[in-house]
């Protein structure tokens, strides 16, 4: 039918600008990442000719499972932590008025408009030993004058989870928007108490949110580079960090290329059961939610 | 008046279902035309064929002589009024009436001099620079019909436009339709679900189900003569009865024998033989009811029956009555009220009447259709029509009994 | 009803928390004292200093012509990309969908890395150009993200109601579908603009000598540059951020008028 072939030729041209450039700038490389992984380095920071297993041997012996170790659990904690501050937040911001909720709402979301380098500067500065919070709390003989705030996992956490959060407060907001809160009354009215009700009816129904936020926040910290960097300290390594370095300080791409496939290893799992619920929920043939 | 629109063996399906089947429909010039019936029959589908947004599978659709099947929407002269208005929101009411005298690149004074024609004709002037967010459902209604009438379609569409509107509005906005349908002398083809803003305005209705035609017809037509039991019991409420001819008394009259009811007395336009089986239609205000029997007349049955359910709605009541395993429906007019008259209460023993004539005999006859028609029920868990959420084998309003009699 | 003061507490802790470093550092760019541990005097002097730093202003115009770039690219791609989604069905959109949805969850690390290896692989040099390619990339997923979903919310009753009025699927799609989208597609330009100026960490994997952008600029100067200009940089960016998210609520608001 002419008409089916049209809608065809039609479709591969309105497809194929974005298609095109994300195969080629994105999965292309991607695929390039796992090859480059088995070559041996060059010393002019590149890559030679043939096949090698070097790489893989070369971070058997070393700290690479406590580093990969403390990747994962690092995020881990931001992921819960995040989580933990955004509920409450997220069930507040749908009790107060509309005219608040808004001004509350851009409260949250501005600073993910500003410099991300600039807010972990910011924090780098107050966390600094001759900053604030270090006075204060010595002052309150919390600290000694000669204990760090920097450069430590603790601190590498407390930003990570600064710079996750508003990931986990809007997709939970999203889905405690579209929840009904009569429902928590008529539980009430069946005599629930208020924590109860909170935790059997609250909960339960924004999980898909949570699900998101879960992944918004896992995923991104698991590929924390530049505040292990900047905030962190040898003993606060991450997976992100150690691929920057091998890349620009040991030249050395094919074990940075190495690293990074672990990295994309790791993320598989989190991804492809995003993938999946995602299309369970949205019905078997697409991905995307039903336009007309 | 010659034909002007026609669908001819028009048929379109969608996956697995057949919204349209083989549906063959000519429409007058200048009349009302309604297509009527539940959702789902098809009636909107074959509008949507008619304005070129569905192309029919099989079947060609004529207007004014010429094939239009293939057209695409915007090359003919059609116009729809749709059911949510569609109004553009990012033009003013006056830009969205101009839309299509733009779209068809009209010079600006006509274009100026039509617009304000239309605003005068919808009442709103005044309004003209306001956005659709800013005026009522009524107004966007009116908005909706000046931007199709702009065009000066052959045909005006109107798909439920009603239907978001509530009672009061809709009922004012239906009166305004005629006027302009008068006024304005365009064949108008309407499609709805309610049976009485079919019957109200139109010419005539072709009522639907399931993707065909069940009867075309006035509206007269359509509710004293339905020719299947889906037409009388979607448009008003009636009583079913099935039986079979016992004998034929005179030439327009035969006696018809119904199982656990008595025998009844029928017009025989069908001129049936003896054996041959019948389905009768009787609507609930060609009964009588009354505390004594009536004077005994030709042509005029009566049967005692015991009250089981009273409503009483101001202007009539209706009554639910039992006959045997029989429930039928009855509506009585309060032409005249004496306050001391005893009104007809529960439990008590009546009886019903009604003239020959009024008993209509049914071309098709399928029991689903008894569920169209609401009743009180009998026991809580009863569906629609008396059948039982579990089987405990209650009666349904016309009861072919089982064997043996009634099982309350 | 007694409503427990836990959520509103946790609010307010939450933006509290989020604002205290802003707050601090915007302080801190006003203080006198290197290290912002004691308040030495209000001043100026950083704010002068920042003017006369040749380099800052260099980056600044390299960062905003591929911003400038990269969106007016990404926005053309990414709204023909969101036509595609919505429109049809099937595998090729599956694999289509895959790859928009991709770079928004995968960590920016990964996405320099391969793209670094991807340029030194084909022997591409690095430079500005790289960066453009790379933001162009990420940019198309938000922009079709965020015209997709208005899409989706769209009515296309009105574009049936156009044609039905006369116009043909391409007036239609000029008259009504463009002019009702446009918020949508700026809204997803804006998010794509600033990512791409803001963007640190796959810009450094794929620029080259020569071509510093912004962030990257501020990292190093982080690094190892003087903490002061830094914190008179980022209160001028927050500024700058400030009055960029007030002018696009402003725009929003008055579509709704």
């Amino acid at each position: 039918m002419n008409r089916m072939r049209q809608n065809k030729i039609d479709e591969w041209l309105v497809t194929s600008p974005s298609l095109i450039w994300l195969l080629v700038f994105f999965l292309v490389p991607t695929i390039i990442v796992f090859i480059i992984a088995f070559k041996p380095a060059d010393p002019y920071g590149g890559f030679g000719t043939g096949w090698t297993l070097d790489n893989f041997r070369a971070f058997e012996n070393t700290n690479f499972p406590l580093m990969l170790w403390r990747t994962i659990w690092l995020s881990l904690v931001t992921t819960m932590i995040c989580i933990f501050l955004s509920v409450p937040t997220a069930y507040q911001l749908t009790r107060i008025s509309p005219r608040w909720r808004k001004l509350l709402l851009l409260m949250i979301v501005i600073p993910f408009w500003t410099s991300f380098l600039v807010r972990i500067f910011a924090w780098k500065t107050i966390l600094h030993p001759e900053g604030l919070i270090k006075k204060i709390l010595v002052f309150l003989n919390l600290a000694s004058p000669e204990t760090s705030l920097l450069y430590s996992s603790g601190a590498v956490l407390l930003v990570m989870v600064y710079t996750f959060l508003p990931f986990s407060i809007l997709p939970i907001y999203a889905a405690a928007e579209k929840f009904d809160f009569r429902l928590l009354e008529a539980a009430r009215d069946l005599g629930a108490r208020s924590l109860q009700a909170f935790f059997r009816i609250f909960i339960p129904n924004i999980s898909r949110g949570i699900l998101t936020a879960v992944l918004m926040v896992f995923i991104p910290a698991l590929g924390s580079y530049v505040i292990p960097d900047i905030i962190g300290g040898p003993d606060s390594e991450m997976l992100g960090n150690k691929i920057a370095q091998r890349t620009f300080v040991d030249r050395n791409l094919p074990q940075a290329s190495w690293l990074s496939a672990v990295l994309i290893l790791a993320l598989l799992i989190p991804m492809i059961l995003n993938l999946y619920l995602r299309s369970r929920r949205l019905g078997k043939h697409s991905l995307l939610k039903e336009g007309r | 008046m010659e034909e002007f629109l026609k669908f001819d063996h028009v048929s379109k399906r969608f996956g697995k279902i057949q919204a349209v089947k083989e549906v063959s429909l000519s429409i007058k010039k200048g009349e009302f035309f309604s297509l009527l019936g539940p959702s789902g029959c098809g009636k909107t589908t074959l509008l949507r064929i008619l304005a070129g947004f569905e192309h029919p599978d099989q079947g060609r659709v004529f207007l004014d002589g010429q094939d239009i099947t293939d057209l695409p929407p915007n090359q003919r002269k059609v116009n729809t009024v749709f059911q949510n208005y569609a109004l553009f929101p990012h033009l003013t009411v006056w830009h969205n009436i101009a839309f299509g005298l733009q779209v068809a690149h009209r010079p600006k004074k006509e274009i100026n001099e039509e617009v304000q024609r239309m605003l005068e004709l919808i009442q709103m002037e005044s309004q003209a620079d306001y956005k659709p967010h800013q005026i009522s459902g009524g107004q966007k209604q009116r908005v909706a019909i000046a931007r199709a009438l702009i065009n000066k379609p052959r045909v005006l569409l109107l798909d439920e436009p009603l239907a978001a509107l509530d009672l009061k509005l809709r009922q004012r906005l239906l009166m305004e339709l005629d006027l302009i349908h008068d006024e304005v002398g365009l064949t108008f083809l309407y499609v709805t679900h309610d049976q009485g803003e079919a019957m109200s305005i139109s010419d005539h209705i072709a009522v639907m189900n399931q993707g065909t035609i069940e009867q075309l017809g006035s509206p007269v037509e359509i509710y004293e003569a339905p020719c299947s039991s889906f037409v009388a019991a979607f448009i008003g409420d009636t009583n079913f009865f099935e039986g079979k001819v016992k004998d034929i008394i005179n030439q327009d009259y035969s006696r018809i024998e119904i199982e656990d009811f008595s025998d009844v007395v029928c017009f025989n336009d069908k001129q049936l033989t003896p054996g041959h089986p019948v389905y009768l239609s009787i609507r609930p205000e060609k009964f009588r009811i009354s505390r004594q029997p009536p004077e005994m007349q030709h042509n005029l049955n009566v049967v005692p029956a015991r009250v089981e359910e009273v409503i009483y709605l101001g202007s009539h009541t209706k009554y639910w009555v039992r006959v045997n395993g029989y429930r039928l429906e009855i509506n009585q007019q309060h032409s005249r009220f004496f306050l001391d008259e005893k009104p007809i209460l529960w439990e008590e023993e009546i009886w019903i009447s009604w003239m020959a004539d009024d008993g209509f005999m049914l071309d098709r006859y399928s029991e689903v259709d008894e569920n169209l028609i609401p009743a009180p029920p009998e026991e809580m868990g009863e569906d629609l029509n008396g059948k039982p959420g579990n089987d405990t084998g209650k009666q349904n309003q016309l009861q072919r009994n089982q064997p043996g009699g009634s099982n309350q | 009803m007694r409503r427990s003061r836990f959520p509103m507490l946790m609010t307010m802790g939450v933006l509290i928390f989020f604002y205290l470093p802003i707050l601090m550092l915007v302080i801190y760019s006003f203080n006198a004292s290197r290290f912002g541990g004691q308040w030495m005097g209000f001043t100026f002097a950083w704010y002068e200093q920042l003017l006369h730093h040749y380099e800052i202003w260099s980056s600044l115009e390299k960062t905003l012509i591929i911003a400038l770039t990269a969106t007016a690219v990404s926005i053309v791609m990414g709204t023909l990309a969101a036509f595609a989604l919505h429109q049809y069905k099937g595998w090729l959109q599956n694999v289509h969908f895959a790859l928009v949805y991709a770079p928004l969850v995968v960590p920016e690390v990964l996405m320099g890395m391969s793209l670094l290896l991807f340029f030194v692989s084909i022997g591409m040099k690095l430079g500005l150009f790289t960066i453009f390619l790379a933001h162009v990339m990420f940019c198309i997923s938000y922009v079709t993200m965020v015209v997709l979903s208005r899409l989706q919310d769209f009515d296309f009753g009105l574009i049936e109601a156009a044609q039905d009025l006369g116009a043909s699927r391409w007036e239609a799609t000029r008259r009504v579908l463009l002019p009702l989208l446009m918020p949508g597609i700026a809204a997803g330009g804006l998010l794509a603009f600033t990512l791409s100026i803001d963007d640190f960490v796959i810009s450094f994997f794929v620029a080259g000598p020569g071509s510093t952008t912004l962030p990257i600029r501020i990292y190093s100067m982080i690094k190892h540059g003087s903490p002061t200009l830094i914190n008179a940089l980022s209160t001028i960016l927050l500024l700058v951020t400030f009055v960029l998210v007030w002018l696009s609520q402003r725009l929003t608001e008055e579509r709704h008028r």
